[in-house]
């Protein structure tokens, strides 16, 4: 079975190997002439401005997380609705005790001020 | 019915955690959410004990649930642990919370959910479930690591402890990959039977085995694999240290036992020239000695107790080795010494808390000058589990130590025990350092003084594990004979 993948290997060895090569010729055969224009950074082509660090409020995290959890609550809920016949009273009972795991999440974020975007 | 009773522990847990934050966010009171904590943990513990009492094999249906989750004497012992983990650190932190302003209900819920994972760890029987336990586990530790929000200590653990977690974690689910490559199962009997056939490819295998290795050992923070826990283990609140320390470290135990014993249990693999023995053991000296030697020279009495956690956890490591000897025997002391071990841990971090109070916690050997003669209460518990650590005789820890020990001798690794038992001479010096500042020295003049607390939490806790290092250490016989049992139906 490894023999099968061999071939992706010698890929792997042979484009590194030229990517390097080309890569450490450039570095020694290539002239450089730095001046102080070139050695600044470049931003498309206006100088930078301002810190290098923007700082966010947490608000936008803590909404973004609780978007991504109730997210994937529907994700599961989706191949159950498809599936919903056939897995009977017992798949009903499993989705709704992880509906009431959520409701319950729900509560406490609501109740914890989590939702409220002025304050 | 017999479902519903097998899974009970697991569902109290959830069901108990779920309530907890409903009450943190409807009531303002919260004095007694730790209570609540430590019932939800009692009445779990109850129930698997009441399972182990009526017995497994009694119970008609639940094979249903085995492929995913295994309810046999194994998994009931380790529910049994981690409830009482999980209860001596709600009642601590019942005392602590309070003490020190960071009083948030969160901290219970979070520590209910950790051992839902822990147990799920200890009764998988798939290598998905050991994965979800295993998070649910973690996820829950990060964030009581974490729970100081004000401290950069605590931040700083609790970071350090994520980031390496979850590259442990990473390590470890591409192990399980190959494994499922390798044999085309991930239930742990599927791997096993086709490792015993012999189909299974081998050099993947082999591979996996490497990975798997790295991640288990990671949890149990075995040297060279254990920067991580002086950090998180002082940056945390005391109480999430107890309970890292005590309940996360058996829910390791319990994944490392399930997944060498099953998944690598074969004779090629358990084999001294082929297999994971060689390694475990390498790990076992190493861990031993870097702890101990490094436990020494600490001036901080938590960070010492972190060490003397890794310290332990190298003991631990070589009842494993010795499981491929007498599996057994082997398996049973490491649960016996996981037990006297919980007990002792969270009796010294308990004292550790009695010893401070608001604004001044004690911390270094010098805060406990002198307490032997200023508050002989606090001094005495303190005392009693810090010998039990050493493994000193009537306590639960020589007990938990000889029998380890002994089953390793049984197994021939002579050389694995005298290096363990030197170890656990040189740890000595570090426990009773304490005691000589405790009873033997007076702080500075003018030093700040730590002044206990007072609180009927904590002393509860303290009562708890002290009743339990004592009953352990006179009458061993009934709890290692239990443990005796989970280990052979596990092994069955």
């Amino acid at each position: 079975m490894i023999a099968t993948y061999a071939p992706i290997f010698l890929i792997l060895v042979l484009s590194s190997l030229i990517a390097g090569a080309f890569f450490t010729g450039a570095s020694f055969l290539g002239t450089k002439k730095p001046t102080h224009e070139k050695m600044l950074p470049f931003e498309c082509g206006s100088e930078s401005t301002g810190g290098r660090h923007v700082k966010l409020s947490v608000k936008f995290y803590l909404t973004a997380i609780l978007f991504v959890v109730f997210d994937v609550e529907a994700v599961f809920v989706y191949p159950w609705a498809v599936q919903f016949r056939s897995l009977g009273w017992l798949g009903l009972g499993s989705m709704f005790g992880f509906l009431a795991v959520v409701v319950v999440a729900l509560i406490y974020v609501w109740k914890k001020g989590a939702l409220e975007w002025e304050s | 019915m017999g479902l519903v009773f097998a899974l009970s522990p697991l569902l109290i847990i959830a069901v108990g955690a779920l309530l907890l934050m409903m009450a943190e966010v409807f009531f303002k009171q919260r004095n007694g959410l730790a209570l609540g904590a430590t019932l939800v943990f009692a009445t779990a513990g109850a129930f698997a004990g009441s399972i182990w009492m009526v017995g497994v094999e009694n119970l008609p249906g639940i094979e249903a649930l085995s492929p995913w989750l295994i309810t046999d004497r194994f998994t009931l012992f380790f529910d049994m642990i981690l409830c009482l983990g999980g209860a001596l650190a709600s009642l601590l932190a019942g005392g602590y919370l309070p003490e020190h302003n960071i009083d948030r209900g969160e901290f219970y819920s979070l520590l209910l959910f950790a051992t839902f994972g822990a147990m799920m760890l200890a009764g998988s029987g798939d290598l998905l479930t050991v994965f979800l336990g295993l998070e649910t586990m973690s996820l829950g530790a990060y964030a009581l690591t974490a729970f100081r929000r004000a401290s950069p200590r605590s931040i700083e653990g609790a970071l350090k402890y994520y980031l390496l977690g979850s590259f442990a974690a990473a390590v470890l689910i591409y192990g399980f990959a190959l494994i499922y490559g390798a044999t085309g199962h991930t239930d742990l009997a599927g791997i096993t039977q086709v490792m015993a056939s012999g189909k299974a490819e081998m050099p993947l295998m082999l591979m996996a085995l490497g990975l798997v290795f790295v991640g288990l050992v990671f949890k149990v923070s075995g040297v060279p694999f254990h920067m991580w826990t002086p950090d998180a283990y002082e940056g945390a609140p005391t109480p999430a240290t107890t309970y890292m320390a005590v309940a996360v470290k058996s829910g390791g135990f319990a994944m490392m036992l399930r997944v060498l014993l099953t998944v690598f249990g074969d004779a090629q693999s358990m084999s001294w020239s082929s297999g994971w023995p060689p390694a475990m053991a390498m790990v076992a000296v190493l861990t031993m000695t870097v702890a101990n030697l490094v436990a020494g020279r600490q001036e901080s009495v938590k960070r010492m107790l972190a060490y003397s956690s890794i310290a332990h956890a190298g003991y631990l490591l070589v009842g494993v080795v010795a499981t491929m000897r007498s599996q057994t025997q082997a398996s049973a002391a490491v649960m016996f010494y996981l037990l006297t071990y919980t007990v002792s841990t969270a009796g010294a971090f308990g004292a550790l808390i009695l010893c401070g109070s608001r604004g001044a916690e004690a911390v270094s050997y010098e805060d406990l000058a002198g307490l032997g003669r200023r508050h002989p209460a606090a001094a005495l518990p303190f005392a009693l589990f810090l010998l039990s650590l050493a493994g000193i005789p009537p306590t639960a820890g020589f007990f938990g130590k000889w029998f380890v020990f002994h089953a390793a001798i049984d197994g021939g690794f002579y050389a694995l025990t005298i290096i363990a038992f030197i170890n656990s001479v040189i740890g000595a010096y570090y426990y009773l350092r304490v005691l000589v500042y405790m009873y033997m020295r007076e702080p500075a003049a003018g030093a700040p003084v730590a002044i206990p607390m007072k609180s009927g939490y904590v002393t509860a806790a303290l009562v708890l594990s002290a009743i339990l290092v004592i009953a352990l250490g006179l009458a061993p016989a009934g709890t290692l004979d239990m443990a005796v049992q989970a280990a052979t139906h596990s092994a069955g």
